[in-house]
């Protein structure tokens, strides 16, 4: 027999992803194509120190281009999704619906 | 930040980000107040390029061989230059914003629209240049199309390819790029005012009338800058808020 037994979506989950910040940061990126700094740590309630944390990491696994840049003479990051970190985003979200049908239904195959 | 808890709970504050974002994006108020001065920037367009004149009548006539009395009004440059000034005006606008707040523009689909239509505008005014204005009457050959001017499906057309479609075709892509419900439905209701069929001098104001355009032109005119009060006020609390 060649039978696995179906993986639960937990399995499925990245926890670089999953992390509540850093799932907030790769929505609000999703969603603004291209967003501040500033924008992301008032949206998220974030302290800059905790931010900038979080995003040395999404970045180091290849998911946001980072940019820095001046506007006059105030300095400003701007960040974007990569296809990777697209791709993390629809991945989780689709999991997390895996998980929503399996705990609601018993099994993990949402039907759609 | 509600992104913890259950799954439910997790997706629901991914929901609420979402919608955080697309309301510090949007900027709707703007390009409805340029769309609706330009409409009823039309009226004083109308008025001001008045003219009466007699031309020999159509021969299937009754009145053949004799003067027919024909009222020429409008620029045709007005709305091709308008469009274009409003469309760049929304880009630069937009553009501005997104700087300003931090958040990227979802407004290009809107603005290729917009330049598509232009292309559109200018390619029918070169046809025009080409084959001259047709008289009261005439049957029109438009790109392989035999118009009959006195058919309804020709008088349809001739409202859907104006600003029903100048407008409401960016309209309706800013709605979906907006992802806005409200405006969506106000593009329902312009689109519907500029299809209906109305009759001549239906608003009472003679064809020979400089103010003939008044009613035609005003009427979606103000409902695009009461949308732009509208979209205007309701942005102003979350102004409040994000400063």
């Amino acid at each position: 027999m060649t039978d696995q037994p179906e993986q639960h979506p937990v399995t499925g989950l990245d926890d670089v992803v999953h992390q509540r910040v850093r799932l907030g940061i790769l929505t609000v990126a999703h969603q603004a194509r291209r967003v501040e700094f500033g924008f992301l740590r008032t949206a998220l309630g974030l302290t800059a120190g905790n931010l900038s944390q979080h995003l040395a990491i999404l970045e180091k696994a290849g998911l946001v281009d980072i940019e820095k840049g001046y506007e006059g003479k105030r300095a400003r990051t701007w960040l974007s999704l990569t296809p990777a970190g697209d791709r993390a985003l629809r991945d989780e979200v689709a999991q997390l619906k895996r998980l929503i049908h399996q705990i609601e239904h018993g099994s993990s195959t949402p039907e759609s | 930040m509600p992104l913890q808890g259950t799954p439910h709970e997790v997706l629901a504050g991914l929901g609420e980000l979402t919608r955080k974002v697309r309301a510090a994006q949007r900027g709707t108020w703007f390009p409805l107040l340029l769309l609706g001065v330009l409409m009823l920037g039309g009226i004083l367009v109308s008025r001001f390029t008045f003219q009466v004149l007699t031309v020999p009548c159509p021969a299937t006539a009754p009145a053949a061989g004799v003067g027919c009395t024909v009222v020429k009004q409008g620029s045709p440059l007005y709305w091709p230059i308008g469009i274009a000034l409003a469309y760049a005006a929304t880009a630069f606008f937009y553009i501005r914003r997104s700087r300003n707040r931090g958040v990227g523009t979802p407004v290009r689909p809107y603005i290729l629209t917009g330049i598509a239509l232009l292309g559109v505008v200018a390619a029918t005014s070169f046809w025009s240049t080409r084959h001259g204005i047709p008289r009261p009457g005439e049957p029109l050959d438009f790109w392989g199309l035999h118009l009959d001017p006195s058919s309804e499906m020709t008088r349809f057309l001739e409202r859907l390819v104006g600003n029903a479609t100048a407008v409401g075709l960016p309209l309706l892509v800013l709605s979906w790029v907006e992802r806005s419900r409200v405006l969506l439905l106000l593009t329902a209701v312009y689109v519907a005012i500029e299809l209906v069929p109305l009759p001549t001098g239906w608003s009472g104001i003679p064809f020979t009338s400089p103010w003939f355009f008044l009613p035609r032109y005003a009427v979606p005119g103000v409902l695009l800058l009461l949308g732009a009060l509208g979209f205007g006020l309701a942005e102003l609390p979350r102004r409040r808020n994000a400063s």
